[in-house]
């Protein structure tokens, strides 16, 4: 049997004003460097493009090299870099026992929305896998939006976390919905 | 007649518009077995279609009774040759994972009802009306023999609609 080479990784994030070019660039960089590209998400937050990125490369490889190659191209773009050593127990992602779901909140714009659901769930031993926010609405009437995509523990119907979460909506006086999308196998 | 192994994109089959049956002979019914089979033999399958096991004819099979998405609104086994839906109405988004594309679930938006017509192996014709999970997976499988995985038809990766199971 052909031994597997070792495989290194990197979680690369990069945030700065928005331009043309920023992917282009730090893929030019990568792809110099022979690195795979295992991940990625790249995304508009307000003005700034936020770019978080998991990165492999053959052994032998150093998180050096790495930062040394793609901060010029980050300067020049004016971004800042962050470049972290991925250990071997974070690479592979658990698959979430339970079901999945989505978690629809919004309302008036206030502090702490955030903060009160998302802690509501974490004492629930809801897993949060994804979140995305966004404040749409006027600047004289703000609503802020809220998506999450959440693992239920087992036992726990949506149902019952949507009535769960019934208090908070009356005291933040936001809509929460919750519905299933776990997927299907066909 | 035996379970076959499911093709995997990149598998070039898995892209081909498939023929149509022009004549239903023993080829067809063997055919028809082994997707059963396949089915069957697929962890939570409720469907496969012939270029799923190397074979580019329009036929499929779809059976959703045994799913807890279905088993309440179901036609029961369905065994499809050259399949065509005539109407279709209402949408909404499910979230789909494919046995040639493991790993990956996507966002999918799909007719919520459906009429199709095809033939049976016996060769009469039928048209039933489908709806729910079943007009997804009957959907779903037609698809395959135009060449068109779900990956085609997603809606969004914007939040996380794509994911793998791990990084290696």
């Amino acid at each position: 049997m052909t031994p597997q080479p070792d495989i290194l990784h990197y979680a690369v994030s990069v945030v700065g004003k928005d331009r043309t070019g920023i992917v282009s660039g730090i893929a030019a960089a990568l792809f110099r460097l022979g690195c795979n590209l295992a991940d990625s998400s790249c995304t508009m937050l307000a003005g700034e493009f936020a770019v978080i990125l998991i990165v492999s490369h053959v052994k032998p490889f150093s998180k050096s090299r790495l930062y040394d190659e793609l901060k010029p191209v980050c300067d020049g773009l004016g971004m800042s870099l962050a470049v972290r050593t991925l250990q071997a127990d974070e690479i592979a992602r658990l698959e979430t026992p339970g079901e999945i779901c989505l978690i629809s909140v919004y309302g008036a714009d206030q502090p702490g929305i955030v903060y009160r659901v998302t802690n509501e769930l974490a004492e629930r031993g809801v897993n949060i896998t994804d979140l995305n926010t966004k404040l749409i609405g006027t600047d004289d009437e703000p609503v802020y939006v809220m998506m999450l995509e959440a693992a239920l523990p087992d036992g726990q119907t949506p149902e019952e976390l949507e009535a769960l979460l019934g208090d908070l909506k009356k005291e933040l006086n936001v809509e929460i919905g919750v519905r299933v999308v776990t997927p299907v196998a066909l | 007649m035996a379970t076959q192994p499911i093709l995997r994109y990149p598998h070039p089959v898995l892209k081909k518009l498939c023929h149509r049956v022009v004549t239903i002979d023993n080829e067809i019914h063997d055919l028809i077995r082994d997707l059963l089979d396949t089915m069957r033999e697929g962890p939570g399958s409720v469907g496969v279609a012939a270029p799923q096991i190397g074979v580019t004819l329009r036929v499929c099979v779809v059976d959703v009774s045994a799913s807890r998405h279905g088993k309440e609104n179901n036609h029961g086994q369905l065994c499809m040759i050259n399949p065509e839906i005539t109407a279709r109405s209402g949408t909404a988004v499910m979230r789909e994972g494919c046995m040639s594309v493991p790993d990956y679930t996507g966002d999918v938006e799909r007719a919520t009802e459906i009429t199709v017509r095809y033939d049976e192996p016996g060769g009469t014709e039928r048209v039933i009306t489908a709806t729910g999970f079943e007009a997804v997976a009957i959907q779903h499988e037609m698809d395959h023999l135009d060449g068109i995985l779900f990956l085609d038809r997603i809606v969004s990766l914007k939040t996380g609609l794509f994911r793998r199971k791990n990084y290696r």
